[in-house]
């Protein structure tokens, strides 16, 4: 395809020439010859450049043709110097990409809002209370506590207290209830998969106001028990599992085993109520399966107003604010506990929070370090920007003389500032171009290292692009407005005179703007590297403090009888043939069933009692069998460990180390009880201290015998060869044992409690990169400024030497030039970083220590290496030239 | 042997300033003709008085073109080569009866001055 304004050039060039040679004909038809006759043809027709150019004036593409020969042009001097252009545009790329990137994912996790009609009238209902005990008020509890400062916030309420806040708030807004999600087994039309379900009281999705994509959502109808058991299917899920079949409504599909209709399925947009929401179905709260599970306490429990496991979500009514319904929910609330607090300080209020951009469990854990990191990438972007802004400046100073001969042949400096300006956006939007690759690999990386599982309305879709286009403007205007204008102002008479063997035809200042942009780069480059140095250093903390166990060569993963329909002694049996199967396998070293896997991120809390001490010590439970310390690789240092025969009792326990230190000097025969329950448990042996559910967490553990009744488990296998090329005998062992039950989540040990650090590992991995980024983009900037300033001066040097300067010298002179702009900047830049890690970050919620000195002083020894590094090229450059060159040059 | 035109020829920069858009319009009038054609055109009808310099002719077209009062195409004309040919739109008629008239007042007033 051709550009308009190419096309309009050829078509004046013919349009001139048929012009030119009818009139030649005419003259030849008068007797003339050939060239005679052109002659007279052209002299007759008048300047055919000059009425070319008055038509090109006329031309509508006038714009577009000299933009067109700025970029042309633009072009041609960066193919002059591919390197330093390549430099430049990498640079850009790696800083608008990587922004980009990071913009993405905050924008996913904190600034989207749920599609669905006036998102904001939506409020997420907690209650919190000071640290202290409220286990009088609710025995069971399901879903999620964290702390806030002085307070502990959670998000479950009974039965009871959703009931009466709804009634309390009717007419002032609606109220919906729905049970943490949990996963479950599905099979449709002979194929089965894992899938994650929530289920949700009637009032859920008109409450939403979601209109589904087929059939229809659930209504306050599905809340009745007796009401046929309906499912609602995720878009995602109807494509993925069900294929898109528009027949599916109406249909069966099987989850744990028991059969449901399909009723509707949810439009596209709504990807779930929690930001990274992964839910597949929804069913109504009585049909849930938990509730139907004969042997689940939800089922046995559920009304019971001691048993906290509904989330609740409201929509105010137009008008109302949260202040005016909160002490409307607060008396509710308080009318349902089964006994008034004693200290009314201590007692539970509401919380109010909008959840208008969906509930906010991963904003909470992702939040404030998003936030931190989108600070850091927009400052590697600067750094990048300057780089680009000192290669323009360079550029635009090595063509003073070409620009002054231009101004005094009458180029507008207008004119001028364009072309210079084309210049900028053409390395910006190469940058923005190749930057969209960067954005995707970066984007990709960051979602892997996001808890799993986490499905985030994230993608390079419109709004990103949107995001890159604007960041590229932006910086093209940042780091091409100055040179630009700089250029445009240059002085036509001093520059065309000078270098024509006078030393210093330009003053040559001390402080030029590049220094000063190269320290700029210096001082935000500390921060940097001070953060990555202090991120990776937190997780490699982390990852390499002590478990307690050996990680390598542990393979476990989950198994969910229940949900094929094993229970009671056919239950019991499947345990005992399943731990026989694996045991006898030669790749397995031995073997442990547990009801809590390790290292996931969480755990069973039941505070420990001991008979005649008042205060209760919180510990950790575990369910475990005879196998499962061994297996763990978790040693007994006093009395003995669990056995076979402990089984049937159950009356047993062996307890930590820690926990055995606080019940005091003789723990062997010492009884205590659980929580709530009155059963007295004996302690028959200490076990080494061991992690539980992280590693940045040290609880007290319980480990009592597992009754082999719980229908699901986590197996833990200690394998002899590498835990994964055992993993194919051990499918089999299981298949053999039951074709159709599924392994669920196999891990190594290693990648469990990589999960659990995807948080540390996300802020490392990106602060990492961020700072070595920072490192690069300096040292070119440094480069770049010290080369071009010799070669600027190398009279300046030549004289030197012919004065009697030692190569040395010389040397030395350049190296400390250098070194001083860097040390400037570093100069300012540790300060300002220790004040900003000390004064900005809340490295609590971080779960961090405040920024260590020690560790600022290896960044700035970092920065003073590669300072040294980027300066000796041009150092070395400038000593070994040949003076009598150096003094002839110019 | 190539004479030149005597006497009674108008120098071209003796034509007042616009009237070449004028004439331009004027000649297209009948129908598309090619800027050879046009230059032709204008010194048949000015019995051979009015020379416009050839090349000046283009910057009009284009200055016409861009104003949307002609319409250009390239078709093969009687000798047998690609010629880009001009037409007058409906604006450009439009331009034309109004530049006509102002021209004919213009004109008369001077002639009852001159005559006076």
């Amino acid at each position: 395809m051709q550009w308009p304004w190419r096309k309009a050039e050829t078509d004046l060039d013919r349009e001139m020439r048929y012009h030119l040679d009818t009139l030649a004909d005419a003259f030849e038809k008068q007797g003339m010859p050939r060239a005679e006759a052109l002659r007279r043809a052209r002299v007759e027709f008048g300047g055919v450049e000059q009425v070319k150019e008055q038509c090109r004036d006329e031309s509508r593409w006038r714009v577009f043709a000299e933009v067109g020969q700025d970029a042309g042009f633009g072009i041609r001097m960066m193919r002059k110097t591919p390197v330093v252009t390549a430099a430049a545009i990498l640079s850009l790329a790696l800083g608008i990409g990587a922004t980009t990137a990071i913009l993405a994912l905050v924008d996913a996790v904190l600034w989207r809002t749920l599609e669905v009609p006036q998102a904001q009238q939506l409020t997420e209902i907690f209650w919190q209370a000071k640290e202290g005990r409220t286990t009088e008020l609710y025995r069971g509890a399901s879903g999620s506590m964290f702390p806030d400062g002085p307070v502990r916030v959670a998000d479950f309420f009974s039965r009871v207290a959703f009931e009466s806040m709804s009634k309390q708030a009717a007419g002032r807004a609606q109220l919906a209830a729905h049970l943490y999600p949990s996963e479950v087994s599905t099979s449709y039309a002979g194929s089965t998969a894992v899938a994650k379900l929530r289920a949700v009281s009637g009032s859920f999705f008109p409450l939403l106001g979601i209109r589904p994509h087929a059939g229809r959502a659930l209504t306050p109808a599905d809340d009745d028990a007796a009401a046929p058991m309906t499912v609602v299917v995720s878009h995602q899920y109807w494509q993925s599992a069900l294929r898109g079949d528009a027949q599916a409504i109406g249909r069966g599909l099987r989850i744990n085993n028991r059969s449901y209709s399909i009723a509707g399925v949810l439009p596209a947009t709504f990807g779930g109520i929690e930001v990274g929401d992964t839910v597949d179905l929804y069913t109504s709260i009585p049909h849930a399966p938990d509730m139907l599970n004969p042997e689940s306490w939800l089922r046995a429990e559920s009304g019971d107003p001691k048993t906290w496991c509904f989330q609740l979500l409201a929509r105010r009514a137009p008008g109302v604010s949260n202040e005016a319904l909160k002490p409307l929910l607060d008396a509710a609330f308080r009318s349902s506990w089964v006994a008034q607090p004693e200290d009314p300080e201590a007692a539970l209020v509401i919380r109010l929070q909008a959840a208008g951009g969906g509930l906010g469990g991963l904003r909470r854990e992702f939040g404030n370090p998003l936030s931190v990191l989108f600070t850091l990438v927009a400052l590697v972007l600067l750094i990048a920007c300057a780089n680009i802004a000192n290669l323009l400046l360079a550029r635009a100073d090595w063509r003073r003389k070409e620009v002054a001969l231009r101004v005094s042949l009458g180029c507008s400096r207008s004119r001028l500032m364009r072309q210079f300006f084309t210049e900028s956006a053409l390395l910006a939007a190469a940058g923005g171009l190749l930057s969209i690759a960067v954005a995707y690999a970066t984007a990709n990386f960051a979602v892997t290292l996001m808890p799993n599982p986490v499905r985030l309305g994230f993608s390079l879709d419109a709004r990103a692009f949107l995001a890159t286009l604007a960041i590229t403007v932006v910086t093209a205007l940042v780091f091409g407005l100055y040179p630009a204008w700089r250029t445009a102002r240059v002085d036509a008479s001093p520059a065309l005179k000078e270098g024509s063997g006078s030393v210093g035809g330009a003053s040559h200042s001390w402080v030029t703007p590049g220094k000063l942009l190269v320290l700029g780069q210096v001082a935000l480059a500390v921060l940097l590297v001070a953060a990555a140095a202090a991120f990776t250093s937190h997780l490699r903390k982390i990852i390499t403090s002590e478990t307690g166990f050996e990680r390598s060569g542990l393979l476990m993963f989950d198994l969910r009888p229940g949900q094929s329909g094993y229970q009671g002694p056919r239950l019991q049996q499947f345990y005992v043939d399943l731990e026989r199967r694996l045991r006898d396998l030669p790749a397995v070293e031995s073997i442990g069933i547990a009801r809590i896997r390790p290292m996931m991120g969480g755990g069973y809390w039941n505070p420990v009692k001991l008979p005649g001490r008042p205060k209760e010590i919180p510990s950790a439970v575990n369910f475990v069998t005879e196998g499962y310390l061994r297996a763990l690789g978790v040693k007994i240092v006093a009395g003995r460990g669990l056995t076979a025969q402990d089984l049937p009792a159950a009356r047993v326990a062996v307890v930590s180390e820690d926990l055995a230190k606080e019940i005091g000097p003789s723990p062997l025969g010492r009884t205590f009880s659980l929580g709530e329950s009155k059963e007295s448990i004996v302690i028959v042996g200490v076990a080494a201290w061991a992690r539980y559910d992280r590693l940045t967490h040290q609880p007290n553990i319980v480990y009592v015998p597992n009754p082999r009744k719980e229908d699901s488990f986590t197996v833990l296998l200690r394998a002899r060869i590498p835990p994964m090329q055992a993993l194919d005998s051990v499918r089999r062992a299981v298949t053999e044992l039951d074709r159709d039950l599924p392994m669920v989540e196999v891990a190594t040990m290693e990648e469990q409690i990589a999960n659990t650090l995807r948080r540390e590992r996300l802020f490392a991995w990106l602060c990492g990169s961020f700072g070595v980024l920072a490192l690069l983009l300096c040292m070119i900037g440094l480069y770049g400024v010290m080369s071009y300033a010799m070669a600027r001066r190398g009279q300046e040097m030549g004289i030197r030497m012919a004065l009697g300067a030692s190569r040395a010298d010389i040397f030395r002179h350049v190296l400390g030039e250098g070194m001083g702009v860097a040390l400037f900047g570093l100069l300012i830049g540790a300060p300002a970083t220790y004040f900003a890690a000390h004064r900005f970050v809340n490295h609590k919620d971080l779960g961090m220590e405040p920024l260590d000195p020690a560790m600022l002083t290896w960044s700035i020894a970092a920065l003073v290496l590669c300072a040294v590094l980027a300066v000796l090229a041009p150092a070395l450059r400038a000593a070994s030239a040949d003076p009598v060159k150096a003094l002839r040059q110019g | 042997m190539y004479v030149d035109k005597q006497g009674m020829e108008i120098k071209k920069s003796d034509l007042l300033q616009g009237t070449l858009d004028l004439l331009i319009l004027k000649t297209l009038a009948p129908g598309a003709l090619h800027g050879y054609a046009i230059a032709q055109r204008i010194l048949l009808s000015s019995r051979e008085t009015l020379d416009v310099q050839q090349g000046s002719l283009y910057p009009a077209l284009h200055r016409l073109e861009r104003k949307g009062l002609v319409d250009s195409e390239w078709k093969e004309s009687d000798n047998g080569r690609m010629a880009k040919f001009y037409t007058l739109t409906r604006a450009g008629r439009k331009q034309l009866t109004d530049e006509l008239e102002q021209w004919q007042r213009i004109a008369r007033s001077i002639n009852w001055v001159l005559e006076s």
